[in-house]
């Protein structure tokens, strides 16, 4: 329709064009530019041009941090996807008990990142905490869940699955939802079993849910922050220091601006990467359809 | 929604925004009093200590009012205070590690406090002050009034020891012979120590090195950083009779502390300020020893320093001076060390815990007391906090978990300190 | 409709009910670890009830930690940013849906650009932005950078291309100023989608840890995750018994909105019901 007034459009878009610029494109920006210096907030900003760049690449630092962080990614995204996939079938049915159970799995997707990691750190204590006797009791040795490098940053990923299942639950069962029992009838009637129905009817029309839970997870859990900051500080020996705690780290720890902007500008870069690469994979495996 | 509740909330909204947004904080409160903003890190007794002084500080006067901001363990407390201080928010009084002040000064960011009346006064135990505490830290301007100063201490539960009839090691020969001697394997480690830069450089003095040499650059020890570094190594990988701690920063200690308690390390090294802590929990006998030698005797000092922002309103920077006098004076100053185990700052204040007997009563205390003697001061290098915290604790970490070569990650440590900004 | 309409099978209950404890029995724990004394909890720290149960645990927390006056931060923090965006995105949605005008692709790139750009990204220089203001450890520090919502105007946006341009028309015809359209006819018209909006955009800015974190430094506006995180006090042995009582406290409020609008939640999040 048009407009009544030539200016309508803009005042309506205008606050939040307002806000973005002030507070989402700008910092993006001066991101960028503070990238090129060296500064510690309490003296003046040196230009060092590309020497926080360089200085990340050749430690070995930025490498290590993009490979936790993407393995971490990789294995909650998967791990949600997968179980929520299967809690949505699995849960899909009628009556109190499963609707509460539903309902329980979400909950974790909402309560606090705080209350999750605090509860958990207690949960995973190698020593005494519940999950240190169920391994006693099964007979098997003892994790250091928390505090072994080795384990560390699988333990932080399974944490961060157990929070977020309920998201890919919750979207898979709307997902679900909207096939049509008469598909389901119709391929029954040709003889399909259970199995059959769910990867010829069912996943194909699911892909492109799926496609929309890939990618905000993965963007999510390339987010992740307070997890690693409650339960490891990014130890132990760096094993959990993930991109954005990184980041964190350089400005209040280090007080080195130059230099959590330049990963901060990195970050971006392979976010945007990302999100790209996955939709272009899942667009290609969908053609044809639209979500 | 209707239109009217929509804006009305709206504008509530903002209203409160504006409201809360953008007006100058008030020196005065309404009672007239200066109000003093006070920083700190310190946790569960400490904590109630302090807030135990301030309370006899207001019961005494009534031009000043505290008011305490507990801000996290100290490296939080510490960001949070130099993004404040680059924010132009920060309070006037705070504590910070000693390795930092040198930094912070050097930042322009510390108000001298030899212009205040009494302070250079105060008579102050020389280790434990800047003047003691640090290389040269007498001639510089006063910038750190000491509050819960500390040095590393070794503990041995006294049950083991009397059963193996043993004695504290007091050489490093001894401390591997002993740590073997109480090892169980699977049920007790005979040693246990925080992975962590303070007891390296303990280690360091011991073996005869120095972090900083005297033109200032970072040595890390040189010879005797590797041998620091490697008795960690071959305590914990090849006689395995330590356990390295798992976690960051403090909570390591904490395993350390409840390792311990528990009876499953035999000695361990942690803070004086833990000398309460143990005594009072621990189903044994503790019995505190001084750090074993090596070609020296030598420990760092650690804990902080109060230190006053120089971006501060004047009126409440003379205000957080008089609460620093009041620290100072004997009766609080031996009441915060009896009651939390730090040791006391000032002269009298140690003479008077002498005079009612609290070291007689007290042991271990006067351990550490004498201990004071082979106390190493910090060279006075604003670079200093960052070579701790940013190149050697990390690396130190990663070389005991992993077993990596000494020599090659204190080499790698050194090139990078060598490095500006 | 969904695949199984029928009794659901034995193997089926007991998988769900696997389910059930895995994601029930954490808060379990977290309460009862909260009513133990701490001498039960170092002693016998996997007891599945406490001996003595006490609320010794929430009585230091109020002690410790000032619940109240960080929860009311944290709650007029999450409202306030919900209003604000559910005010902006009104229009905005609106002018993308409904109106034809040069510009709109650009505009329409630009609030699919924000979604991508995380705060993590811009925190440095809005602090750094706030301080210069003298405006760090201020309620417009916290909420003002989420005064738009990128999601929230997509989502109107969405929700506004099925109402047909005949009401926008007709209320025109009748005279109605555009403000009057946008909040009076339209908005009651996508209740559901905007009660969704508001409900996710307060449970995210209620739980958030990182931004108040990093853009206060004392604790005039500090939030109940924070307040509840600093119990975590080092050194001297965890209160676990403390942290947990500090922990059902801080998702007391979530929980209870969660029980009484999941619907609207799931909403909210699934993009459709």
């Amino acid at each position: 329709m048009k407009p009544r007034s030539p200016i309508h459009p803009w005042l309506m878009l205008g606050p939040s064009l307002a806000a973005w610029t002030l507070f989402v494109f700008v910092p993006l920006g001066l991101a960028a530019y503070e990238s090129l210096f060296a500064w510690d907030m309490l003296t003046d900003p040196v230009y060092v041009g590309g020497a926080n760049y360089a200085a990340i690449a050749e430690s070995g630092e930025l490498g290590r941090i993009l490979g936790r962080t993407l393995g971490f990614s990789v294995l909650v995204v998967a791990g949600s996807m997968a179980l929520g996939l299967g809690l949505a079938l699995l849960l899909d049915r009628p009556g109190r008990f499963f609707a509460f159970v539903r309902g329980a799995i979400f909950s974790a997707y909402v309560v606090s990142w705080v209350a999750v990691a605090l509860l958990w750190v207690l949960l995973l204590d190698p020593d005494r905490g519940v999950a240190a006797s169920l391994l006693r009791v099964v007979g098997l040795p003892r994790v250091g869940f928390l505090t072994d490098p080795r384990a560390a940053l699988v333990t932080l990923a399974a944490v961060t699955i157990w929070k977020i299942t309920g998201y890919a639950m919750v979207v898979f069962l709307a997902g679900l939802r909207s096939v049509p029992q008469s598909i389901h009838e119709a391929a029954s009637l040709d003889g399909a079993g259970a199995i059959a129905r769910f990867r010829w009817v069912t996943w194909p029309l699911l892909k492109p849910t799926a496609a929309f839970v890939a990618t905000t997870s993965l963007i999510v859990s390339f987010q992740a922050f307070d997890v690693v900051r409650i339960m490891t500080g990014g130890g132990p020996a760096r094993a959990t220091t993930l991109f954005v705690y990184a980041i964190y780290e350089q400005v209040f720890m280090n007080l080195s601006v130059g230099r959590a902007s330049a990963l901060a500008v990195v970050y971006f870069l392979v976010l945007c990467v990302l999100a790209a690469a996955q939709l272009r994979a899942w667009h290609s495996q969908t053609v044809g359809r639209r979500a | 929604m209707s239109l009217s509740r929509r804006s009305f909330a709206v504008g509530a909204s903002l209203a409160a925004l504006g409201g809360v947004s953008g007006c100058k904080r008030a020196l005065r409160d309404d009672k007239g009093r200066v109000r003093l903003r006070l920083w700190f890190s310190l946790g569960g007794r400490n904590r109630e200590v302090l807030l135990e002084i301030v309370k006899r500080f207001h019961a005494m006067q009534d031009e000043i009012h505290v008011e305490p901001v507990y801000q996290g363990d100290y490296f939080e407390s510490l960001a949070k205070l130099r993004t404040a201080i680059a924010a132009k928010a920060a309070p006037a009084l705070s504590h910070v590690v000693a390795e930092v002040v040198p930094y912070l000064a050097r930042a322009s960011t510390l108000e001298s406090l030899d212009g205040y009346p009494g302070m250079k006064e105060i008579p102050l135990v020389a280790p434990l002050a800047q003047s003691g505490g640090f290389r040269g830290g007498g001639e510089k301007p006063l910038y750190g009034i000491p509050l819960n100063r500390s040095t590393p201490l070794m503990y041995c539960n006294g049950d083991i020891f009397a059963k193996e009839g043993l004695r504290p090691p007091t050489t490093w020969r001894e401390l591997v012979d002993t740590a073997k001697a109480l090892t169980r394997p699977g049920a007790r480690w005979g040693h246990e120590v925080p992975i962590s830069w303070w007891f390296w450089v303990a280690l360091v003095g011991q073996a005869g090195g120095a972090v900083f040499d005297e033109a200032g650059r970072a040595t890390l020890g040189d010879e005797a950083g590797v041998r620091a570094l490697r008795l960690w190594q071959d305590l914990v990988h090849r006689e395995k009779v330590m356990r390295p701690p798992p976690g960051r920063d403090y909570d390591a200690w904490n395993v350390v502390n409840q390792d311990f308690l528990g009876g499953r390390a035999a000695f361990i090294w942690t803070s004086t300020a833990y000398i309460r802590y143990l005594e009072d929990n621990a189903k044994f006998p503790v019995i505190a020893a001084p750090l074993p030698k090596d070609v020296r005797a030598s420990v760092p000092t650690g804990g902080t320093f109060f230190v006053v922002v120089k971006q501060a309103p004047d009126e409440e920077k003379v205000a957080a001076a008089r609460l620093l006098r009041f620290f100072c004076e004997t009766e609080q100053a031996a009441y915060l060390s009896t009651r939390t185990g730090y040791l006391p700052i000032t002269t009298p204040a140690v003479a008077k815990m002498r005079a009612d007997g609290f070291f007689a009563k007290h042991p271990n205390d006067d351990v550490a007391q004498a201990q004071l003697a082979s106390v190493d001061p910090w060279p006075w290098e604003p670079l200093l906090f960052r070579i701790e915290r940013d190149i050697v604790d990390p690396r130190l970490e990663e070389a005991v978990l992993l077993d990596r070569d000494a020599a090659s990650v204190l080499g790698e440590a050194r090139a990078l300190a060598a490095r500006p900004g | 409709m969904s695949l199984r309409s029928r009794r659901p099978g034995l193997g089926a209950s007991l998988l769900a009910s696997v389910a059930a404890a895995i994601w029930i029995l954490p808060y379990a724990w977290m309460v009862v670890t909260s009513l133990k004394p701490l001498d039960e909890i170092a002693q016998d720290p996997t007891a599945p009830f406490p001996k003595h149960p006490q609320l010794a645990a929430y009585r230091e927390v109020f002690e410790l930690v000032p619940v109240g006056r960080y929860l009311l931060v944290s709650l007029a923090v999450a409202v306030a940013i919900g209003l604000l965006q559910l005010a902006l995105a009104l229009p905005a949605g609106y002018a993308l849906a409904k109106l034809r005008f040069v510009g709109k692709k650009t505009a329409f790139a630009l609030v699919v650009a924000c979604l991508l750009v995380p705060a993590q990204v811009t925190f440095v220089s809005v602090f750094l932005m706030f301080s210069k203001l003298s405006l760090t450890n201020t309620f417009s520090a916290l909420v003002l950078p989420f005064a738009a919502s990128a999601l929230g105007t997509y989502l109107v946006r969405q929700a506004l291309l099925s109402v047909p341009d005949e009401i926008i028309e007709a209320a025109r015809l009748d005279g109605a100023s555009e403000v009057t359209i946008i909040y009076r006819i339209l908005g009651p018209l996508l209740r559901p989608t905007l009660v969704s909006v508001f409900l996710v955009s307060f449970v995210f800015h209620y739980s958030d840890y990182f931004w108040p974190l990093v853009m206060t430094t004392d604790d005039t506006v500090r939030t109940l995750p924070l307040g509840i995180a600093l119990l975590k006090e080092p050194g001297s042995g965890v209160r676990w018994h403390v942290v947990m009582a500090g922990n059902v406290l801080l998702s007391l409020p979530v929980l209870a909105l969660f029980a009484i609008a999941q619907k609207h939640l799931i909403r909210g999040v699934a993009g459709r019901s």
